[in-house]
């Protein structure tokens, strides 16, 4: 009931308020939603980490759009319709958007699966594109598939030992893969941590890991040889992590299908 | 004086064996499960841990020591006069301007960093500039360091690059591999060599310029060892543990009243005071608070400025009763 009034109010909104041309993005999660959701000619800027390779899949069909700085002094010459921001807490930024009567959704990182879906659909109402929302939902359903019940041990690693909560929204989109995330404190492992309680299975990711860090260096530690055995490492790409958008899903199935 | 090096030396080795030792309980555990496992986390982990704790904090004690002595100023130490900071925006510099983070590129940008910072300080204390004003200017070069170092930051390619500084900064020995102990101990153990071979020139150095000279004291050479050694030694340390503040500064007024006031005679005990200081600190950090991992550079700073500030209170006691 609550859904379908919902999808109402949604379709009443693209319906009541003209579709805007003159969009502009401040984030990289928001900038990942427009540039898949947006019509040809729609977008006027996304952030500089949306045209960014290394931080995104979809950084190609940013070519020749003006990048912004995530600012919103950076975008206000553009004379924009409708600002997308990503869970802004900046104060500023609000008053200044209320004071040039800017028209300004914000899209909170998602907590959870229903949130990534509630993103696309607010992004896809906003732009007025409701019909491209429901499809990219309906094909975000169906990478994702269901849950399996078999499920092993796991723990997402990024540079440094960097991983995701045990009850956050990456883990239950692991889950989907019947991998169970690991419960490590502060989103961080030790590497004494890893070797005394190692997952089954180490999904690593590969977000910049062509550029030299203490990050990867980290991933690159001797220790990390007397793993053991049993404890399969398989490599995703990394980028769609930092959003956990629509474009992680298509991780997930590739996921599953390599543990199968 | 022999007897006040031992326990402390005896302390710091305590201390090192204890972060070996580590949750004995969990390693048996581990041993019988996973001798391997067991194995790398020894050798691989906290080997050098235990030893980058005992050569960096051995550094820092060392080296505050011998500015203290050689400015003759309790306020002087790394973490004031601007090596540190020079060190820290070497090693960026080197990682992230020029896209380098391997252990001994860093360990270079750190030195540079280091001898840049002090060799300023040095040019600015040219034609007899009063110790009031070289500690200002070394203030100042801290600062603009730390200044650099943030527009550095600011510079980051990307957000990545950023939070990979920004925990590094903050000072740890945590993961760090037997590499990062082959590649700081050369350099940071010739610095120290170097600062311990002022010792006498330190202790003449105490009763005046004027003094130490008709002793046979070269200032100018003293001096410029005491500072190259010092930016080998904290370059190398910095750009391996990131920043850790306070030991250089607060070891040698624990030390001091135990040597006769002798800055020359403080030097051995401060480095292994220093060394005990921040094995002991690379344990508080392992204490699980509430989840979350405290930062090497936060604690020795939480430890070290009540300290201080102790210290300075008591001080003041004592000069006005």
């Amino acid at each position: 009931m609550m859904r379908a009034l919902a999808a109402a109010a949604l379709m009443w909104s693209g319906t009541a308020v003209a579709a805007p041309t003159r969009v502009v993005s401040l984030n990289l999660c928001t900038d990942e939603l427009v540039l898949l959701l947006a019509a040809p000619g729609q977008l006027a800027s996304v952030s500089f980490l949306g045209a960014d390779g290394n931080e995104t899949a979809l950084a190609p069909r940013s070519r020749g759009l003006p990048t912004n700085n995530g600012r919103l002094d950076s975008v206000v010459a553009l004379a924009p319709d409708l600002v997308f921001t990503g869970g802004s807490s900046d104060r500023y930024a609000h008053e200044l958007a209320a004071r040039l009567k800017l028209r300004v959704v914000d899209v909170p990182p998602p907590q959870s699966i229903a949130d990534i879906r509630r993103n696309i659909a607010s992004v896809a109402a906003a732009l007025g594109r409701d019909a491209t929302g429901a499809a990219l939902i309906a094909q975000f359903d169906a990478d994702l598939g269901s849950a399996p019940i078999a499920t092993r041990s796991a723990l997402l690693l990024g540079g440094g030992g960097t991983t995701a909560g045990a009850d956050g929204v990456g883990a239950q989109l692991l889950r989907h893969a019947g991998l169970v995330q690991q419960d490590v404190p502060a989103g961080q492992v030790s590497l004494e941590r890893l070797l005394a309680e190692p997952p089954q299975v180490i999904v690593q990711t590969q977000y910049r890991s062509s550029q030299t860090s203490l990050g990867q260096s980290w991933l690159q530690h001797p220790a990390l040889k007397a793993l053991p055995a049993t404890t399969r490492t398989i490599t995703v790409d990394g980028r769609p992590w930092t959003c956990m958008g629509p474009l992680v899903a298509p991780e997930i199935a590739r996921l599953r299908a390599q543990l199968q | 004086m022999t007897r006040l090096n031992l326990s402390l030396a005896a302390l710091a080795l305590l201390l090192a064996t204890a972060s070996l030792c580590w949750n004995p309980v969990g390693m048996l555990t581990l041993w019988q499960r996973s001798p391997e496992a067991a194995r790398a986390i020894l050798i691989e982990l906290r080997l050098p841990r235990a030893l980058l704790a005992l050569a960096i904090g051995g550094s820092l004690g060392l080296t505050g020591a011998a500015m203290q002595g050689l400015l003759r100023n309790p306020l002087a130490s790394p973490d004031v006069l601007g090596p540190s900071t020079g060190a820290a925006l070497g090693a960026v510099i080197v990682a992230y301007t020029f896209g380098i983070a391997g252990t001994l590129a860093m360990a270079l940008g750190g030195i540079g960093g280091a001898l840049a910072a002090l060799g300023l300080l040095l040019l600015l204390s040219r034609g007899g500039a009063s110790t009031a004003t070289l500690l200002l200017a070394g203030v100042a070069i801290s600062a603009l360091g730390g200044a650099l170092t943030n527009l550095a930051l600011s510079l980051a390619p990307s957000p990545y690059a950023l939070y990979d500084v920004l925990f590094w900064l903050l000072g740890s020995l945590a993961d760090r591999s037997l590499l990062h102990v082959v590649v700081a101990l050369p350099p940071l153990l010739l610095g120290c060599a170097l600062v311990l071979s002022g010792r006498r020139g330190l202790d003449a150095l105490a009763l005046g310029e004027d003094v130490a000279a008709s002793l046979g004291v070269d200032v100018a050479a003293l001096r410029l060892r005491i500072v190259i050694g010092t930016a080998l030694a904290v370059g190398a340390g910095v750009a391996v543990a990131g920043s850790i503040g306070f030991i250089g500064l607060v070891v040698p007024h624990l030390v001091r009243p135990r040597v006769g006031g002798r800055p020359g005679a403080a030097l051995v005990p401060s480095a292994l005071a220093g060394a005990a200081l921040l094995c002991a600190a690379d344990l508080v950090v392992r204490l699980p608070v509430a989840g979350h991992d405290l930062k090497l550079g936060v604690v020795t700073a939480l430890i070290g400025a009540p300290f201080f500030l102790w210290l300075i209170v008591r001080q003041r006691e004592v000069i006005e009763p």
